[in-house]
């Protein structure tokens, strides 16, 4: 498929995108979570898509998948209101707060930071310890 | 901006609190009326007092420990069984290969109608076959444990949950359908798979069933049962049981739960609600600092504070659909989106988020915490990457002429709407 995006043309291997959106939504949507931090890589490397492109298109592709996935959990009643009305305010208050402090930040140190928690978090599912 | 913000902030507050705590008068006299009328009904039959119970306190807040006395016929063993109105999912698909056919059933068992709250409590002397039961790990029984200490009989309350089953195919879960509904179980089936949803839904042996009933020879009885503070609000019952018709009269006492502790009635639990608060805003905070949804972090906290995977994958997964949006807006307006790369990408994720919540259904807790263990071993090794010197010289290249068109799409939209105007 071609795109054009502000007067330049782009191939996309449709073979390698479908396939890789659909299973990243599938898993995303299967343990609720976004999606951004694998659909970005995958068009990026996968599809050789400059980032300039891969922003915004990426969060709308992951929109359809969060969108269809909330319905579907919803109808099998693993939703639960009062949950909701207590983590909603708490996720807008925190996407105000982060691009605040983002700005103050090193995102290398950042990215470091998170890779190490984030692989401890892994290791304690895991059972390891 | 900043005013309308803050103001939106405060009313969506205030309207939380509102919602969690509706004013009591109605719901309560309601509540009273119940109360009167099954203590009417309890005070009709008169039967010897073979076996009775008392228990020291009618109410409870937040949890706490009550003291249960009683007592049975001399030299006989007594289990107590105390459980609460309050309903709550169970699930559990059966893919363990048959002895008798050698195939896996695929048979997804799911009931509404299991209680939040549920303790078995048995004599001392049965702490011994507690323990060896325990020792198993995670392949513990309910219905050896039963047997092994005479209580199959006793146990009740977890049996009279109508059970639903499903017939669950590869093609069902594809196309995000539970499979065929099979003709309802009969009573002692139901039962013996209400043992296992017992274990699907708390998993860990002591949580349910407990020896600390102290018996004296004359056959009077003790034992203090603690209601953790995640236990739900309602009322609880209490029964002392020798065998399957020997047994005391229902005893009734309430638990009540107060700011700042919630009852998520879809979990099953009460949490004091400034845990998810603050806990969904720092990790929230930390998520667009990282360049990932908090999504990652906040599912495996929330799942390892004792949630059901099922509730957390659905509740969290709404709560960044706004945020999305009003991206998909800012970044729509300066013509910053291809549509046609969106939607067609967005088509094969549609498809995706159809089947992947049936999937969360279907695993079991420690099957998600596998999976997710692995999920985030990638995730890291992708945020490794993204720090190396190559990424990261490319990658300022790419932010470089990513702000160059960011500016002249700006400059463009700008520009139009001037004209427009």
């Amino acid at each position: 498929m071609k795109i054009e995006f502000w007067g330049q043309e782009f191939k996309v291997n449709l073979a390698i995108g479908i396939p890789g959106a659909f299973l990243i939504a599938v898993a995303s949507s299967m343990f609720g979570f976004g999606g951004g931090p694998f659909m970005v890589p995958l068009m990026a490397v996968g599809l050789r898509l400059p980032m300039y492109v891969i922003v915004g298109s990426s969060l709308l592709a992951i929109f359809f998948n969060t969108l269809m996935g909330s319905f579907r959990h919803y109808g099998f009643g693993n939703f639960d209101l009062i949950f909701f009305v207590i983590m909603f305010p708490a996720a807008i208050i925190g996407g105000y707060i982060g691009p605040k402090i983002a700005k103050r930040l090193n995102p290398v140190v950042v990215k470091r930071v998170a890779c190490v928690g984030l692989l401890i978090l892994a290791l304690q599912l895991l059972g390891v310890f | 901006m900043n005013k309308r913000f803050f103001l939106s902030l405060l009313i969506s507050a205030l309207s939380v609190l509102i919602f969690i705590y509706p004013p009591q008068s109605l719901g309560q006299s309601q509540k009273d009326n119940q109360l009167s009328q099954t203590q009417e009904a309890k005070e009709e039959p008169a039967p010897r007092p073979e076996v009775f119970l008392e228990i020291d306190k009618k109410s409870l807040k937040n949890g706490g420990i009550i003291m249960i006395t009683g007592k049975v016929p001399e030299g006989k063993p007594v289990y107590i069984e105390i459980w609460t109105d309050e309903k709550v999912r169970a699930t559990r698909l059966d893919a363990e290969v048959d002895k008798e056919t050698g195939k896996r059933p695929y048979i997804f068992y799911m009931t509404d109608e299991m209680p939040a709250f549920y303790n078995l409590l048995f004599p001392k002397e049965f702490s011994d076959v507690l323990e060896s039961e325990k020792q198993l790990g995670r392949k513990w029984s309910v219905s050896t444990l039963l047997r092994n200490t005479g209580a199959t009989t006793v146990f009740d309350a977890p049996a009279q949950a109508k059970i639903d089953r499903y017939q669950t195919t590869l093609w069902a879960s594809i196309i995000g359908s539970r499979g065929e509904l099979l003709p309802p179980m009969d009573k002692s089936e139901n039962k013996r798979r209400a043992m296992q949803l017992v274990k699907a839904k708390f998993r860990d042996l002591p949580v349910v069933f407990k020896a600390t009933i102290e018996i004296n020879p004359d056959g009077t009885f003790k034992v203090p049962v603690e209601l953790p503070s995640n236990a739900p609000p309602g009322k609880y019952y209490v029964v002392a049981k020798v065998d399957k018709d020997l047994k005391s009269e229902k005893v009734v006492f309430e638990n009540t739960v107060s700011f700042p502790s919630v009852y998520l009635d879809n979990a099953g639990r009460t949490v004091n609600l400034f845990i998810p608060f603050f806990l969904t805003m720092a990790i929230t905070t930390f998520g667009v600092l990282m360049g990932a949804g908090g999504g990652f972090i906040l599912n495996p906290i929330l799942v390892m504070l004792g949630l059901p995977h099922t509730v957390v994958a659905g509740t969290v997964m709404p709560t960044v659909l706004f945020s999305q949006g009003s991206g998909i807006i800012n970044y729509s307006r300066i013509k910053f989106i291809s549509w046609q790369l969106g939607v067609t990408l967005g088509l094969a994720m549609l498809a995706g988020g159809f089947i992947g919540p049936k999937l969360t259904e279907l695993i079991t807790l420690d099957q998600y915490k596998f999976l997710f263990g692995w999920v985030l071993i990638i995730l890291a090794a992708l945020m490794f990457w993204q720090t190396t010197p190559k990424y990261l010289e490319k990658n300022k290249k790419e932010q470089a002429i990513l702000k160059e068109f960011q500016r002249r799409a700006q400059e463009a939209t700008q520009k139009k709407e001037e004209g427009g105007k």
